[in-house]
């Protein structure tokens, strides 16, 4: 998988990189601002209340 | 492949009957180099692959929620805070209507938990409001009235305000400040305290004022660990269906998170109550309650 990308990925190796990392950054970001906060109330630990 | 490798090898020496005379001692049975297209090859990396991924998605969203929501609620916090400051400014005259969700209204401070422990708690208990900092059961009593005055925090992520409630010892104090007051409670005879408190640990200087109490308040101890379906435990007398009449009520704070940590299967409950009162003096508008030196 990640080496298909990578030969899939145009330019010679430092262009191959910055693209890798700016991938990386990007799924990171989806993760960190989209999954996680969607994800998050899905879980046990943020119960914290009682019924009023 | 082979056959280009092969070329490369002979045309690298002297003589290149040499090498075609000498057999290689040990006989190669494949070319090295890249392996031939193999699916079964290609389906177990690229499922070891999508393992390993799945294994950093959860390794980052533990970053996510121990750290990254601190980051958020921090921001939000301090927004907070600075609000009820303005507010506080502008106005002098201390009323609690007209709150809406997420509106800071008060300041609590727990000083066994050192200096720097310090929360605006604002109105209401969705997930929004709890993100900003510790939030008000909206139907209970306001800091200061006599009831329950009751609120919710969060102990993982999300700033964790009640991460350590477990820790509060009897007696400790929780300072609420309100536009116009600090209010001190203090935290009640835990469960195996009541026996012989009045000659026991209630002597001690800081625990004057607190006492086991009595009549429908028999069963209201400091310190508790409830099911989640218990909202008893948030009503004027913790614990009961009674209801005295607004003069025999005592004047409560109940602080409610989960329990245990990274858990949702039981609450655990804080009670404490008011012991006093202290009126700001506007002409001091930098002076803090003694209480708020308790610092262990």
């Amino acid at each position: 998988m990640y080496g298909w990308i990578w030969n899939h990925l145009p330019g010679p190796f430092a262009v191959r990189l910055t693209l890798a990392l700016a991938m990386v950054a990007g799924v990171v970001a989806l993760l960190m601002f989209v999954v996680f906060p969607w994800a998050e109330p899905l879980l046990p630990f943020n119960n914290v209340t009682t019924p009023q | 492949m082979g056959t280009v490798e092969h070329i490369g090898r002979g045309a690298g020496r002297i003589s290149g009957d040499l090498g075609d005379l000498i057999p290689s001692p040990r006989p190669r049975a494949r070319a090295p180099g890249p392996p031939p297209k193999d699916p079964v090859r290609t389906a177990v990396r690229t499922f070891g692959e999508v393992l390993i991924t799945l294994g950093l998605v959860v390794l980052l969203f533990v970053v996510y929620e121990v750290y990254w929501t601190d980051v958020i609620s921090a921001g939000k916090q301090k927004d907070a805070t600075t609000a009820l400051d303005d507010r506080w400014n502008q106005e002098r005259e201390e009323h609690f209507d007209g709150l809406g969700e997420g509106d800071g209204f008060a300041k609590m401070y727990i000083p066994a938990f050192g200096a720097d422990y310090h929360f605006t708690i604002v109105e209401g208990t969705t997930g929004a409001s709890l993100e900003i900092g510790p939030g008000h059961y909206t139907h209970t009593a306001y800091p200061g009235q006599t009831g329950n005055f009751s609120v919710a925090g969060h102990r993982v992520g999300k700033g964790a305000p009640f991460n350590d409630i477990n820790l509060i010892n009897s007696c400790d104090a929780v300072v609420v400040e309100t536009a116009d007051n600090w209010f001190v409670y203090r935290a009640l005879p835990k469960g195996d305290e009541k026996a012989g408190w009045a000659d026991g640990k209630g002597k001690e200087a800081q625990c004057k004022g607190v006492s086991v109490l009595g009549g429908p308040y028999e069963n209201v101890v400091g310190q508790t660990i409830v099911p989640p379906t218990d909202g008893s435990v948030i009503a004027p007398v913790p614990g009961s269906d009674v209801v005295p009449s607004a003069g025999e009520q005592a004047a409560l704070m109940t602080l409610t998170t989960c329990h245990p940590r990274f858990s949702d299967k039981e609450r655990l409950i804080v009670h404490a109550v008011l012991v006093k009162q202290w009126q700001k003096d506007p002409g001091k508008p930098d002076w803090t309650p003694p209480e708020l030196k308790e610092t262990a």
